[in-house]
């Protein structure tokens, strides 16, 4: 899912940049004292899970965790994403400098977007809705990054349904694996720290 | 030491259980390749030919993708696709600098520079070559005929097919640039270096 250097045109970029920046700036500001290193080790996470390799067929492709970022990190998931990208490109020459805008939109906006269509269903008191909702979770951000990626390659003359197919279908079984590990998740932390999800739950609507 | 064996013996079930389903999961991530999914171009030089090849992390050929050859000034000299096998190859069309550009889909690219003089001596048309050989055929006979020239083409000929696995594991090795332990603690930790730094300043405020 990350897009390298040299790929996108300047308007794409651009944009990716400006929208990724807003994002950044909103998360930065919900952002508080306490919640900072909760913040850095699921950005820890993130930046690690991208080696964690799902082979399938001839190509294979990488967890993404951002659907379960943004449930545990709401808007704060967008800086959060934006350093371990930064890493990611510094250290192993995944995607790039100049699309770390565009990366970052494409991972984050997805996360926010679920933790805010998912998130009263993952803290429901019903175990199935909540179970449910939590898979949803996982595997639609990984959709609709799959989606983003399609839209930026638009720019490039790839044609949108040509490309958001190829990407969708290459990323089924990680939509499948991300649910699945979202939903584990989830349920151990009802389980052991229940204030995580209900916390930051309540910061965020009051 | 007691004391921790306790502790171990006595650590809930129900707390267990997803923690070991979880590790599993991962240990069953990271058995594959450690390889992110990147796609990596190199190529090599043998007579006045380049060969390279594509590949995917994970060893997936780059089928049909786009390969470009750039000057230093950036103009094109030549384009082309990959075969299956993710190989394609071309005459040196100029003595410079040759950058090699691959474009995969899904936004992935690859680039390899080959610098002047790795281009090497262009070695000499066909129809020399073919003198040389019937040349070598008659050395058997009358070694003394051989001039300096025809030595010189017959040991490059030699020596380019005795080097050729060697050039192709080099180019290889060069672009191989896996992401290594040192790389991923490097970048966990500076992710932590940043939550101490936020923590600070946000500390200092309060």
């Amino acid at each position: 899912m990350h897009i390298s250097e040299g790929v996108l045109s300047a308007p794409a970029l651009i944009s990716g940049a400006a929208i990724a920046v807003a994002g950044v700036a909103v998360g930065v500001r919900k952002l508080d004292f306490d919640r900072i290193p909760h913040t850095a080790v699921l950005s820890a996470a993130f930046f690690v899970a991208s080696l964690v390799h799902v082979p399938i067929g001839p190509s294979n492709v990488h967890l993404i965790l951002n659907g379960l970022l943004g449930l545990l990190l709401g808007w704060a998931a967008f800086p959060a994403i934006m350093i371990a990208l930064f890493l990611q490109a510094v250290l192993f020459q995944f995607g790039g400098l100049t699309t770390l805008g565009t990366n970052t939109v494409v991972m984050g906006l997805p996360a926010v977007i679920c933790y805010l269509v998912f998130r009263p269903g993952v803290i429901s008191r019903s175990s199935r809705v909540s179970r449910i909702s939590s898979f949803s979770c996982g595997a639609i951000s990984v959709f609709l990054s799959g989606v983003l990626v399609a839209s930026a390659l638009i720019s490039t003359g790839e044609s949108f349904y040509a490309a958001a197919k190829l990407i969708i279908i290459a990323h089924l079984p990680v939509m499948v694996i991300e649910g699945l590990i979202t939903m584990l998740c989830v349920r151990f932390l009802k389980k052991v720290k229940p204030e995580i999800l209900e916390v930051t739950h309540a910061k965020n609507s009051a | 030491m007691l004391k921790i064996v306790r502790k171990v013996v006595y650590f809930p079930r129900s707390r267990l259980v997803p923690i070991v389903s979880l590790v599993v999961v991962f240990l069953f991530c990271f058995s594959s390749p450690v390889f992110a999914h990147m796609v990596y171009l190199y190529a090599w030089v043998e007579g006045r030919t380049i060969y390279t090849e594509s590949y995917f992390s994970g060893g997936g050929k780059v089928n049909n993708g786009l390969i470009q050859v750039f000057d230093p000034a950036g103009k094109k000299l030549l384009e082309g696709k990959t075969n299956a096998k993710g190989e394609f190859s071309f005459q040196i069309p100029r003595k410079t600098a040759l950058t090699i550009v691959l474009n995969a889909s899904m936004g992935h690219r690859g680039e390899y520079t080959l610098k002047a003089d790795e281009l090497g001596g262009i070695a000499a048309p066909e129809t020399k070559k073919e003198q040389a050989v019937k040349v070598a055929k008659a050395e058997s006979h009358s070694p003394m005929q051989v001039d300096a020239d025809q030595i010189r083409e017959i040991v490059g000929q030699t020596l380019d097919s005795r080097l050729r696995p060697i050039a192709r594991s080099i180019a290889r090795l060069r672009e191989e640039k896996g992401p290594g332990l040192t790389e991923i603690v490097g970048g966990i930790g500076y992710i932590f270096g940043i939550m101490g730094l936020l923590l600070y300043f946000k500390s200092r405020k309060r």
